[in-house]
Parts: structure tokens; C-alpha cells; sequence
């Protein structure tokens, strides 16, 4: 099942790393999808003070933060999990939230998937990870997890 | 007396404030004629105004009854180039909004030209006399630092959720927030070239004063449904227009 955190504001980088952290952290999360405005690409003639950041670090690992956060998407297998992230969110969202539970990220390849694919065997976990229009390489960080 | 709009809530006296020409608007911030000039980005401070045509005094035109009647505004007197000013309002209880912004501009300033989309709200003028008006627009309570924008270009952002820090969204990033000083400050000018030194637009409003002074209906503010007054001249010119427009013969 999925389910969408739909924050009352727009989240900058700071919140959506400690945010992303709280939630990669719990073992039932599967997938996770950030939506929202795409911020422009880094502008070298631009001051780095004026920027916003753009490489969070999620679970160790560096991600690119192309859109600025408006809603985040989350796969789960229990609905217990609900409540383990409304506890996430509780910390790091005052301002607060809305999580509803629908299907926001498909699990079947569409006509474009295939046009784009072609027969290639895609892994479940790949499908619905991104828009048409976009490569995989550019918006998908694979996290592994520690299986100690 | 002129009737500028109907409506017994708060938001319609707001409205009317606005659009009488003869109502103070309260000023809330101070912001020096330099910083103004650095905003809109048309000329350096201290530059010349650039002219497109000569003064008006040393040019020989022909003889005119409206010519004689009005009053030149001091910016067409002297020749100056057309500019202009864009504002964004934030659906978030923004003072004002476009079509508020173009009928008090109308009934407030003279010589100039406004233009009303959606999200946004454009007003021309002539250079010096777009100057003194932007920085009568940028401290009375037309503006708030975090919900309204100066965008010259991608103005994006006024339906949006706001910022987690309460300004709106702006994919340029112009008006940013100093969390050493609370204040907002304009970083790049309204077309989102860098500035040397930011412009400080002051503290933004709390959101106690902007529900007070806004100009929005919102269910989750004053809704418009509730203001009876308003909505019953809303059908008057509704079932007006319709009848006129039907021309049952």
C-alpha cells in the first residue's frame, strides 16, 4: 500500500533530509517518491549563499534534491507503519500535515514505459519511480540498507 | 460618494480602502529610494533616466485641447522611458491582490498603464514616476515582504503552499529570508539578476495582522459566501448581465 505526507508547506532541504532520515529509517518502507516544483540547476554565476542546498544525505547516502518537497509518496507493506511515520512527522513538521492512503506510485509499465524500455526486463521495484519524460539514472537513489 | 465595493465584511472594507483614492494607506516600512531602484533593476542608482523622446517643452506639437486640459505627469514632461513593476500575491492572505492592485492603481495613480493576470500584476510607467509610485507600493500595505513578490519574470508560486519559513514560493529565490534578523531581504532585482548588497524589505507580517488586512476571501479566513451584502450585488449584476445580454425580443 501507499501512502502520501502532504505537509501543510513546502519543505526546504534541512526538514526533507531530517524528514527523509526519520522515515528511510523504518525497516517496513519500501519505496519513497519526492514530489513537488523542481527547483532550476545550479547556476555557477549564482552566490552559493543564495542557493538552497542541493545534495542531502539520506541514510549515508548523497541524493540530489532537484524539486523542492511538496508531497512524499511511501510504500509500505503494514499499516502500522502509518503511525511510526506520523510520529516522524509529528517531530519534524510543526506546521502540520495530512497522510492519506491511496496509490500514488504504479506498479504496472505503461505504453511510454515500453516505448522508453522496450522488452527490457525492468525490476518492479523500477517501475513508477519516475516521470516519462525523465531518464532513471537522473531521479532514482537506490539506498541499501544495513542488514546486519 | 463613490460606491467602490459592496460587502459589510472586514475584506470589503479593505477593499474600498484600497481603491479611494482619498484613504491614507497605512505605511509599515521604510525602504530607502536607492533600494527601490536597485529592485526593479531598470537603471544603476544615480544613473540618468535614458529619454525616448526630448522634454515636452522643447517640442513643437500641435495645438490640442486635451493637451491643454491635462497635466503631463513629470516623467512624460521629461522624455522618460516606459518601465514597469510586477507583482505576485500569494493566496495565503496577501494584502492586496491583481484585480484589487488594478482598480486602486486606476483610481490612485495617474499616467499609467496596469495589466491584471491570475497570479500576477503588471503596472507601467513612465520611469521616475514608476520609481515614486513602486516605493509607495513596497511600504504602505499594498506589500508584505513574505507573501507578496516583486517578479519581473517566473513568477510561479502564488497557489502554492508557502515556504516552511512562511514566504511564498519563488523558484529564483529573490526575497529570502535573514534568520539572524528576521527580515526579509531582496537579493536579486525583480528579473532575478544578483544585487551587490541586499535590499532589506523589513519583517514580514504576522499572520494575525494579515488576516486583518488582507483582501482575500477564504473559507479558512472570511468566507465570501458569508458576506451577504457583497454576494446579493454579485446576483444583482449576474442576473443584470444575463437578462441584458439575452435581449428577449
Amino acid at each position: 500500500m501507499d501512502i502520501e505526507v502532504f505537509p501543510h508547506r513546502v519543505l526546504g532541504a534541512d526538514t526533507t533530509e531530517k524528514l527523509l532520515n526519520g522515515i528511510e529509517g523504518l525497516d517496513d518502507v519500501k519505496r519513497t517518491v519526492l514530489q513537488g516544483p523542481k527547483l532550476p540547476p545550479a547556476d555557477p554565476n549564482e552566490d552559493p549563499k543564495y542557493a538552497d542546498r542541493g545534495i542531502i544525505i539520506v541514510n549515508g547516502k548523497e541524493i540530489e534534491l532537484k524539486v523542492k518537497t511538496g508531497r512524499i509518496f511511501v510504500e509500505i507493506s503494514n499499516e502500522s507503519t502509518i503511525d511510526d511515520i506520523r510520529e516522524v512527522c509529528d517531530e519534524y513538521l510543526p506546521f502540520g500535515f495530512d497522510i492519506n492512503i491511496g496509490k500514488y506510485i504504479r506498479t504496472q509499465k505503461t505504453t511510454s514505459d515500453n516505448i522508453k524500455y522496450g522488452d527490457a526486463d525492468i525490476p518492479d521495484e523500477l517501475i513508477g519511480m519516475t516521470d516519462q519524460s525523465a531518464k532513471l539514472a537522473d531521479r532514482l537513489t537506490i539506498i541499501k540498507r544495513d542488514m546486519e | 460618494m463613490a460606491q467602490y465595493y459592496p460587502g459589510t465584511s472586514q475584506i470589503a472594507q479593505n477593499r474600498r480602502n484600497f481603491s479611494d483614492p482619498e484613504y491614507d494607506l497605512e505605511k509599515l516600512r521604510e525602504i530607502s529610494d536607492e533600494g527601490v531602484v536597485k529592485v526593479l533593476g531598470h537603471r544603476a542608482p544615480g544613473e540618468e533616466y535614458k529619454s525616448v523622446h526630448p522634454p515636452l517643452d522643447e517640442m513643437d506639437e500641435p495645438d490640442d485641447i486635451i493637451r491643454e486640459l491635462v497635466e503631463p505627469i513629470d516623467g512624460a514632461k521629461a522624455g522618460d522611458r516606459v518601465r514597469y513593476i510586477q507583482f505576485v500575491d500569494s493566496m495565503y492572505f496577501a494584502p492586496a491582490q491583481p484585480y484589487l492592485r488594478s482598480r486602486s492603481y486606476l483610481n490612485r495613480f495617474r499616467g499609467v498603464d496596469a495589466g491584471t493576470l491570475s497570479g500576477r500584476q503588471i503596472i507601467e510607467a513612465r520611469e521616475r514616476d514608476l520609481e515614486r509610485i513602486s516605493k509607495e507600493l513596497l511600504e504602505t500595505e499594498y506589500f508584505d515582504p513574505a507573501r507578496s513578490g516583486i517578479r519581473g519574470k517566473s513568477v510561479h508560486g502564488h497557489s502554492l503552499r508557502l515556504d516552511e519559513n512562511g514566504v511564498m514560493f519563488d523558484m529564483l529565490r529573490r526575497q529570502l529570508l535573514n534568520k539572524e534578523t528576521g527580515k526579509i531581504e531582496m537579493v536579486k532585482d525583480q528579473i532575478g539578476k544578483e544585487l551587490d548588497e541586499p535590499v532589506v524589505l523589513g519583517e514580514p507580517l504576522d499572520e494575525e495582522t494579515l488576516m486583518k488586512k488582507t483582501t482575500i476571501y477564504r473559507v479558512d479566513g472570511e468566507a465570501y459566501k458569508d458576506d451577504k451584502d457583497a454576494v446579493e450585488i454579485l446576483h444583482r449584476i449576474h442576473v443584470s448581465r444575463s437578462e441584458g445580454g439575452f435581449c428577449p425580443e
